[in-house]
Order: structure tokens, then sequence, then C-alpha cells
């Protein structure tokens, strides 16, 4: 039964935000009996709702209000608009993702002492490392079915998975296979298997993918101790004259202001709204925003090295059909500084519908060129590139001087500049993803430059010092004991993998520490 | 720092526009009649540009155009029809955008008219067409017409089969049982 709690109880937790970090945070939590309200700005759909069509799952579900961007990267030419795809919803963008689900490598948790001062990057140390969060992945792969993990079978090989292992074979590399998804191959704790629908990112109609909608959500409020509200926007976190954090303030469906209390509150809007929020929610007390007393809030902002390349081949493979990103070649991983950066890639599956394909395949195009791609549709396939970029300081989401949202806030403005490591690693892998194409006989080779990111990380670092970032080994604020961060804004690294493994797992452990701060009083 | 506001920056696709659009993308058949049923429009004398609907030769030419940006051989006018269809609907309702459709398409003519002596529509070479599409790159006219055909084309259900994609599978139960893994030229 989901709980109902009132405004003024000050005992339970407030968890803002449900999707990878809020909603695995929310059931981990109501699992050791804690009460917690859980508050989401956007609306709760289900299965049912979800559709086989881009378009309309485009707007179903995406967080459109506005946003600005700066800076050279290409996303702010091509999608000013739209810096970042990530959703609004109960689920957050776990109703959305690929289900790619891997673990940071070693080194990627010790950046700074591993690839040295890096003119232009923030490089820092996470204050943890793999050692310690290998049982709490372990966890996260077990909650979430993770193939590959513990004997879960892989899926099996698409067309188009075919395609990426024949030529990563013929340029001799030896680490592809389908990827470690968080999708049932086989029908798994309660949610059927995979049918190889092929829209994974328009959420997935058999249930097979997990999503902390029909997961960790339900299963929180079957314990009786979570209130989930739905359509519930968080616009300002308030504390008392010690610093303490006493509530929230909200906007509820009815655009009324609410104000709910809290014993604790868990920030996991994402790297755009997490830190926005914070900016947001400046007093005289805290005039550089809450938890900033580094500066470091709304900084690092990463979103990986991304770019596609889409191959035409003179034979069908119906990239379109199956699960979509489940091929992975893992060679390029790693950290070899003689490919000329720092970092690694990883070359992953990236299939798209014909209209998707069609209206992006190359930003502003138009002629006979451009329509003779789409022509060969059906023999093209597609991986996606994605490695890890450097943390920045200019790099950053700041609230802008003038555009005010419907609630009368300023806006983010999502700030990015290319660092040049990240340019030499787009250049390597550009080259890599065409000689392994070509040599099976791709005829024509196409380079798609980043789509709005659906990897946003960094903007509330961890860090072991104060001075250095903006919460601790924990996710809690270095400055407020009772505020933490529960997002992939906490991450001082974005490591060349996907991130949302990174966030349960780091999700999952921090509800421990919390329980543990709880029963002890010290929040 | 943000960008300035009003800067009109090039952009592939208005993405946030997308979805309020929907319910005409569904609609293709309904539009082509739609258009067609222009034809004989009779306009009054006193009405200034801006007030005239566009007329059967304008829609001829926004036709043309929208093929020149996206050429496919291999599909019918009706489906570019369908595809301007969106703009003609608000060119009905909205006189800026009948004033840009209406000023856009006489400057294609007029650049036609230079280029090679006849109306955008009726010039037979295609690299003629692409020189005078040249001129007005990244212009309003170029821009909104470009953003809203390529929706309009590309996600049309009926123009999937045209170029083999399958679309939605979940009512037929995925492509588990229909071809996920059929590849054999390797």
């Amino acid at each position: 039964m989901p709980a109902k709690f009132d405004l003024n109880d000050s005992s339970v937790v407030v968890i803002i935000g449900s999707g990878a970090g809020g909603g695995t945070l929310a059931n981990e939590l109501a699992q050791k009996g804690i009460s917690l309200v859980v508050l989401e700005a956007g609306k709760r759909i289900e299965i049912s709702d979800f559709q086989n069509d881009e378009d309309a799952m485009f707007g179903l579900f995406t967080w459109l209000d506005p946003r600005s961007t700066s800076g050279s990267w290409y996303v702010a030419k091509t999608s000013p608009d739209l810096p970042v795809w990530i959703c609004k919803l109960v689920g957050g963008t776990t109703v959305h993702w690929g289900a790619c689900a891997l673990r940071f490598q070693e080194h990627e948790f010790k950046t700074r002492t591993r690839y040295g001062a890096i003119a232009g990057a923030n490089l820092l140390d996470w204050p943890i490392d793999l050692k310690e969060m290998e049982p709490y992945y372990d966890r996260a792969e077990l909650k979430m079915g993770v193939t590959g993990t513990h004997g879960i079978p892989r899926l099996p090989a698409s067309n188009h998975g075919k395609v990426l292992f024949a030529g990563a074979k013929k340029v001799g590399y030896t680490q592809f296979m389908t990827t470690n998804m968080a999708i049932n191959s086989v029908p798994r704790d309660g949610r059927a298997s995979c049918q190889q629908t092929g829209f994974c990112v328009q959420g997935c109609t058999f249930g097979a993918k997990w999503s902390t909608l029909y997961t960790e959500i339900p299963r929180a409020e079957a314990t009786g101790k979570t209130e989930v509200r739905p359509e519930s926007q968080v616009l300002h976190i308030e504390h008392d004259k010690s610093g303490k954090i006493t509530g929230v303030v909200y906007a509820d469906r009815t655009g009324a202001m609410q104000r709910q209390k809290a014993r604790i509150v868990a920030v996991a809007g994402n790297a755009i709204e997490s830190p926005r929020l914070l900016l947001n929610s400046s007093s005289s007390m805290f005039p550089q925003g809450l938890a900033n007393s580094s500066g470091q809030v709304g900084k690092n902002y990463m979103r990986h090295m991304t770019s596609t390349v889409f191959a035409i081949f003179d034979k069908p493979v119906h990239m379109y059909r199956g699960t979509a990103q489940s091929g992975i070649v893992m060679d390029e991983a790693r950290l070899d500084t003689k490919r000329g950066f720092v970092g690694g890639y990883q070359m992953e599956l990236l299939p798209q519908g014909l209209p998707s394909f069609a209206q992006n395949i190359v930003p502003n195009a138009w002629g006979r060129d451009r329509a003779s791609i789409i022509d060969n549709y059906v023999n093209v396939a597609g991986v996606w590139l994605i490695g890890e970029d450097l943390p920045r300081e200019t790099n950053r989401i700041t609230l802008h001087p003038s555009r005010k949202d419907h609630y009368g806030l300023p806006i983010p403005n999502v700030h990015s500049d290319d660092h040049p490591n990240d340019l030499a690693m787009q250049k390597h892998a550009f080259g890599q993803a065409d000689a392994l194409y070509k040599s099976i006989g791709a005829k024509r080779t196409v380079h798609r430059l980043p789509f709005p990111s659906t990897h946003n990380m960094g903007t509330n670092r961890m860090s072991e010092k104060p001075q250095d970032g903006v919460v601790n080994r924990w996710g809690q604020s270095h400055d407020i004991r009772n505020l933490f961060v529960s997002d992939g804004s906490q991450f001082t690294s974005s490591g060349g993998e996907n991130p949302t493994l990174t966030i349960v797992a780091l999700a999952i452990r921090q509800a421990e520490y919390i329980a543990g701060q709880m029963a002890k009083g010290a929040v | 720092m943000p960008p300035d506001e009003g800067v009109d920056t090039m952009k592939l696709l208005n993405w946030t526009r997308r979805f309020s659009r929907r319910g005409f993308l569904s609609g293709g058949a309904a539009t082509i009649a739609a258009v067609a049923a222009t034809g004989g429009t009779v306009l009054a004398d006193a009405q200034s540009p801006s007030d005239m609907p566009i007329d059967r030769e304008g829609l001829r030419t926004l036709v043309k155009f929208t093929r020149d940006l996206f050429p496919h051989d291999r599909l019918e006018d009706d489906y570019y029809a369908a595809a301007i269809g969106s703009l003609k609907a608000e060119a009905e309702k909205d006189s800026a955008t009948r004033k840009l459709l209406l000023g856009g398409i006489s400057e294609l003519n007029r650049l036609a008219m230079a280029a090679a002596g006849n109306p955008y529509a009726d010039v037979a070479d295609e690299s003629v067409r692409a020189g005078v599409i040249k001129q007005i790159e990244g212009g309003a006219f170029f821009t909104k017409v470009y953003g809203d055909t390529i929706v309009g084309l590309y996600n049309n259900p009926n123009v999937w089969p045209k170029f083999g994609y399958e679309g939605p599978s979940s009512a037929k139960g995925g492509y588990l049982h229909r071809g996920f893994n059929d590849l054999d030229w390797l």
C-alpha cells in the first residue's frame, strides 16, 4: 500500500526525482523501514502507455522545459533548445535508457593519479575505488538482472550485432559480445524476457528492460513506507538558522505551492536540474547556493565523448530489428596513452528507426547526397562511440541571467567546450569504426557528431576534501549533513561507460549509509 | 556566457515542436485531399499579400522545393504534398507564416526566372533548381520549410515501407520471430 504523509511530518526522508538514483534510493530505504516521500516533477504513466513510436514517446516523456546552451560543442549549434535528452516522468530516464549496464574500470576512479595533471581539465580522484564499489555493483546487477553477470545468460546477437562482431573480428579486436544489459534474456523477477521489439528507448512494452517505474517504485510503495507524488516539481530546498535542511517547497499538479517538511533531503534530478535546484535555493546564509562552499556546484559538467558512425552496405542489415544497444566492442576502453589521449571509449550498437535516422543523419544538409544515404536505410549499420570526457570548471550549469521558467525561476544554461583530449579520442574512434566497417565491405561511412546528451554527470561532484567538490564519499553534502545528492551529478569522472549501473550501485551504498546515520541519530 | 536572446541559431530540428505537431503527422491522406481542394480559390482585389491564401501554383512550388530538399525518386508527389500539409495548415491560421511562405515562393520564382527563364516549379534541370536553393539556404523561409517538412515527410507511416522500414513491432510480438537475426551474407 502506498503511504500518505502529512506535509508537516518532519520525520520523512524526501527524495527529489524517481529515476535510477532516486527510484533506487527510495526502494532501498523503504525496505529498511524508513518513511519517505518521493517528489517527481513528471507524470506517472504505465507500460500500457508506451508506444513503438519515436515521435509520440519523445513528446510523452521528454523533459521539455526551457533550457539554453552556450560553448563550442556541436549540440549548441544543432539543438540549442534541447541540449540534453532526459525524461520527466515517474521512473525518470530509466524509462528511456538503452540498458547497457557496465562497471567503471579501476583507473577511471583515480583519474588525477593515473592521468596526471592535464591543462584545461579539473581532474580529481574519486574518494572511493573500484574495490569498494564491487559489492554494490554485484547488488545492482542482481537487482537489475544484468545479462552476462551472476550466471544470467546474454541476449542473442541481432543482425546489427552480427555485422559489428564480424567487423571487430576482421580488424583483430577480441573483446566483443552482446553487452551486459539490464534487459531480461529469460523471464526473471516477475518480468518477461526480451522480444526483440527494437524500441527499447521508447519504453519497453514487454517490461523486459529494468526501469524504476515498474520495479523499484512499486516495491517501495508495497512496503507501506513510501508516498510518490508525481507532477510535483521542487523549486527550493529550505534550511533553518543553523543551516540544517528543514524541507522543500514544490509546485503540485495544480501549480499550487506546497511545503513538505523533511528530516533528510536527497536530490536526484539529473546533472542539470540537481545543481540548478541547489543554485536556485540560495539564501542569505548560503548566497552561492546550497552545498556550494567549494564553488563547484554546477561545474565539471560531463556528457561523454560521443559520436556515431553509420556504415552503408550493399546487403540488408535491418538495424532497427531487435534489442537496440545489445552489441559492444570493448577493446578501445583501455587506458593507453600511445593512442594520443587519456581515457578510453566503448563501441556500442546504435540503431535508429527510419524517422529518427532520416531526420538526423546529416544536420542541415539537403539534396541528392543526403537522400542517397536514406535510400540505403535498410543496408545501414551504426555504432555509437562513447568515451570518457574530462571535467572542466568552465563546462557548467549556470542560472540564466534573464530567462525564467513558468514558475519564475531562472532556467539552466548548459555550457560546454570540447577539451582537446575529447577531440583526439573522437578522431581515433571515427578512424577505428571506419576501419571496422570497411573491413567487411561497407561502401561508405557517415560520421555523426553528438546528439543531445543522455549521459550527464559531474555537476555536484564527490571529493575527499570539502574545497574540491560538493559531496563526500557517501554523496552527502560537505556543508550540510542532512542533504544528499543521489544521481549522476555526484560523479567525479565520467568513465568510458554508460553511467546508470554506477548510479544504481551508489544509491544502494548510500541507502546503507543514510539508514546507519539515522539509526545513530547523526542526521 | 549564455547566448544572446533572439539570435536565430541554425538548427536541424525544432525538437521541442515535434510533439505538438503529431496530430497532423498521422493524417497523411486527409492532408493530400486538403491540398488538392484549394485549387479554385478566388482572390479579392482588396486583399494584401499576407491575407492571400497560398494558391495551387504556390503549393506546387512548395512540393517541388520539398522534393528538391529530400529527393527520393521512389516517392510520388503525394508524399511531398502530405509533408507540406502542416505548413499549409499553419499558414491558413497564421498570417506571419503565410507571409513567410508567400515571400519564399516568390523569391524562388524570381531566382529561377533569373537563372533559367521559368518559374521554379517549371525549371526542368534539377541542378539549376539546386543552384537557386543554395542562394536561400539558411534563411527564414528555407529553415521553416526544412524543419517542418523533414518531420512531415519521414514521420509519415505511409512512407516507411518505401524505405523497407517495418516500424512498430510490439503488436506482432517484436522481431523475435520476424527476422531479428536472419542476416546470412557475412
